[in-house]
């Protein structure tokens, strides 16, 4: 039995009820939006959020590989790469990029007017200074800057500075890349593989603990161990330097080798630069002229025509020449500057640097032998070093020879354009018993396992052992009692042969009368060879002279390396 | 067939009934131990697992310390050797030796050591040659 409430009351009842039956309808509702929502976001987006989420955390970081060091021979480091530390700047958090650019002047190294352009650029990143040492960071860290940020980035160093810069060269200072030298040469090995890192991070850019985390290692560069000794390539750049001061030769350059393996001690051109400024790092004091520039060798190149004429059979070391005062071919009249007596023997020939008797030597021999004595001795190619931008020189073929003077210019080496390189090498391979062993630079590739793979170089005989020998006499001869007077070395026997060339002009198409180029090319010690010595001078003022000039140069050097290689004394 | 007399007052037989020793029922125990004990491993594993979680948590950071504190001390590693080869540059050593008073001599005199004989062997050889004759001396 229902009883009816009178009717305020009932109304007050129905009211309630109807209150509840919408928040019911209300919650109800509620409840299914939410859920609707659930199923979307968890259901049928699901996997897409989880994936926009996880982007937004998961971070990937590319892990540059360590770029190989650089040693000479003895472990010393020559080329090394450290972490350097990169400012940067986020010009939208900068208020006042007027004061900010005036205290951050002075302590990246840069003009106040110059970083206060950078900081007032469109956009949130600009570089302010890149990898600078800690040391001069973490004074900016410390001035607590707003909007400057640091970045680590590694920096190639040359600890042994502008010594072996033209050697070693440099690389690109955004994502080190070797430019010049071994740094280009070498790049592929030095440079590594780089790696890559994903994980996830948090908003601190902290990683998360069990998050997502995948590494691929980078592999590191190759070291490259050099077959440079940086003693003798410090004295090699003394001696040089004082040379240049002595005689006023605008460039020189000096190259130190082992003839029995064609391993390079020493590689010195001045002038040269100073790799940590690059601004100074113009062409004219960045290339290796020894490798990349050609000269007329002069006497110097008398080796080869004697040589050749030896292992030719027309001549014998004692085969004597009247020597003419002069010879005329075709309007061109070859003489000698220095005095000597009227007949020569081949030794006498070339202890006293005569021309004519070279040329009556040379004229023996004719011009097809003669051209490939000289391209066998490695002229007109390049010798192979492992160098970047290495000329070949200039060797006309045969049928190119004019048949009036030609033979006569080159067998006292005119008419023929060959590197400080090139020259070395011919005397090397006399040096090493005839026999020519490719230059190299760098001794071993250590990779980042430890494995060493040494370098293989190339060999072949040019003359034999017998010719070789008589030549060193005949070298021992000119230091003796010849034009090589000033090269002898205190303690040791040597042989070398002088050269003092006129500069050819190419704007011109004429030879200088006042510019020269004077070298000296040695073998010490003469009697059980380990090094061979070039010096060239590029147009000395005084002692301009083979003789004078670069004889002394020669010497120098030569007992600073014969010592530095324990070589014993083997004269009195 | 009739039924058999019964005692006066006796109640009726039922048939089928016998009389059936009745044995005291064993009480039963609420098996609750095995509850509180399955409640108890189940919160304990709960906090094992949390604990293990944060202690992984915290070893990752711990890891992540020593990493950061690995790549400094490599960057420093490399930073003192970079300093040593600089300090070991011939044109410094030279500059220094000069400042002590150590130069070349002006000229290089060469000694012979008697009972050396062949010169140009090699320099072990003659370290060899020189040894005997300086252990040779009194």
């Amino acid at each position: 039995m229902t009883t009816r409430l009178p009717g305020r009351e009932g109304r007050r009842r129905s009211l309630a009820n109807a209150r509840l039956v919408a928040v019911g309808v209300a919650l109800v509702m509620a409840w299914v939006g939410v859920g609707y929502r659930v199923t979307l976001v968890q259901g049928v987006q699901g996997e897409d959020y989880a994936a926009r989420g996880l982007g937004q955390r998961l971070q990937r970081e590319t892990l540059a590989a360590d770029r190989g060091t650089i040693f000479d021979r003895d472990g010393r480091e020559l080329a090394v790469t450290v972490d350097g530390t990169t400012v940067y700047a986020n010009p939208e958090e900068i208020e006042d990029p007027e004061t900010v650019g005036r205290l951050l002047a002075p302590l990246v190294g840069r003009d106040s007017a110059e970083v206060i352009d950078l900081l007032n650029e469109d956009g949130a990143f600009v570089y302010v200074a890149r990898q600078m040492e800690r040391a001069e960071a973490d004074r900016v860290r410390e001035a607590e800057l707003p909007g400057i940020y640091f970045l680590k980035e590694p920096r190639r160093v040359y600890p042994m500075g502008s010594l072996t810069s033209q050697l070693i060269g440099f690389v690109r200072s955004d994502d080190n890349r070797g430019l010049e030298g071994l740094e280009f040469q070498y790049d592929e090995q030095l440079a590594g593989t780089p790696g890559e890192l994903l994980v996830e991070r948090d908003p601190f850019g902290r990683p998360i603990p069990q998050g997502e985390y995948r590494v691929v290692p980078a592999e590191p560069g190759s070291d490259l161990v050099l077959t440079v000794k940086t003693e003798i390539e410090y004295a090699a750049a003394s001696a040089l330097d004082a040379a240049l001061e002595r005689t006023g030769a605008r460039s020189g350059s000096v190259i130190v080798l082992d003839p029995r393996n064609g391993e390079i001690l020493a590689m010195v051109n001045l002038p040269t630069f100073d790799p940590e400024d690059r601004a100074v790092a113009v062409p004219r004091v960045v290339r290796n002229r020894a490798v990349t520039d050609v000269f007329e060798p002069g006497s110097t190149q008398k080796l080869v025509t004697i040589a050749a004429a030896l292992e030719a059979g027309v001549v014998e070391p004692s085969t004597t020449f009247d020597i003419p005062e002069q010879i005329e071919l075709d309007d061109t009249i070859f003489g000698d500057v220095t005095v000597h007596p009227d007949q020569l023997t081949v030794t006498g020939i070339v202890a006293h640097s005569s021309n004519l008797g070279t040329i009556l030597v040379g004229d023996l021999l004719g011009i097809r032998r003669m051209h490939q004595y000289m391209f066998a001795f490695g002229q007109g190619r390049p010798t192979g070093v492992d160098f970047p931008g290495e000329a070949a020189g200039v060797l006309r073929a045969p049928e190119e020879w004019c048949l009036t003077t030609c033979l006569a210019s080159t067998s006292i080496g005119y008419r023929v354009a060959v590197t400080p390189l090139q020259m070395a090498m011919v005397y090397a391979a006399i040096a090493n018993d005839g026999v020519w062993v490719q230059p190299h630079l760098v001794r071993e590739i250590v990779d980042g396992r430890g494995v060493v793979e040494p370098f293989d170089p190339l060999e072949r005989r040019v003359v034999s052992q017998d010719t070789a020998r008589q030549m060193r006499l005949m070298l021992e001869a000119v230091v003796d009692r010849g034009t090589g007077a000033l090269a002898a070395v205190p303690g040791y026997q040597v042989g070398g042969k002088t050269g003092t060339t006129q500069k050819y002009l190419p704007e011109t198409g004429e030879y200088s009368e006042e510019d020269v180029v004077a070298s000296f090319i040695g073998i010490a010690p003469i009697d059980d060879p380990q090094i061979v010595v070039v010096v060239v001078l590029d147009s000395p003022e005084t002692d301009a002279s083979g003789g004078k000039g670069a004889a002394p140069v020669f010497a120098e050097v030569t007992l600073a390396a014969l010592h530095q290689l324990g070589v014993p004394p083997d004269a009195p | 067939m009739t039924a058999p007399a019964r005692p006066l007052g006796a109640p009726p037989a039922r048939p089928g009934l016998q009389v059936v020793a009745v044995r005291r029922a064993r009480r039963t125990k609420p098996r609750i131990g095995w509850w509180v004990l399955l409640a108890f491993t189940v919160v304990v594993a709960f906090f094992a697992l949390i604990y293990s979680r944060i202690t992984l948590d915290r070893s990752a950071f711990v890891l992540d310390e020593i990493t950061r504190k690995t790549a400094i001390e490599e960057s420093r590693y490399w930073e003192l050797r970079l300093e040593a080869a600089r300090l070991q540059a011939p044109e410094r050593i030279v500059d220094l030796a000069g400042e002590m008073g150590m130069v070349y001599p002006e000229a290089v005199r060469t000694l012979t050591v008697p009972g050396v004989s062949t010169v140009g062997t090699g320099t072990e050889d003659r370290w060899i040659d020189l040894k005997a004759i300086l252990t040779a001396q009194p």
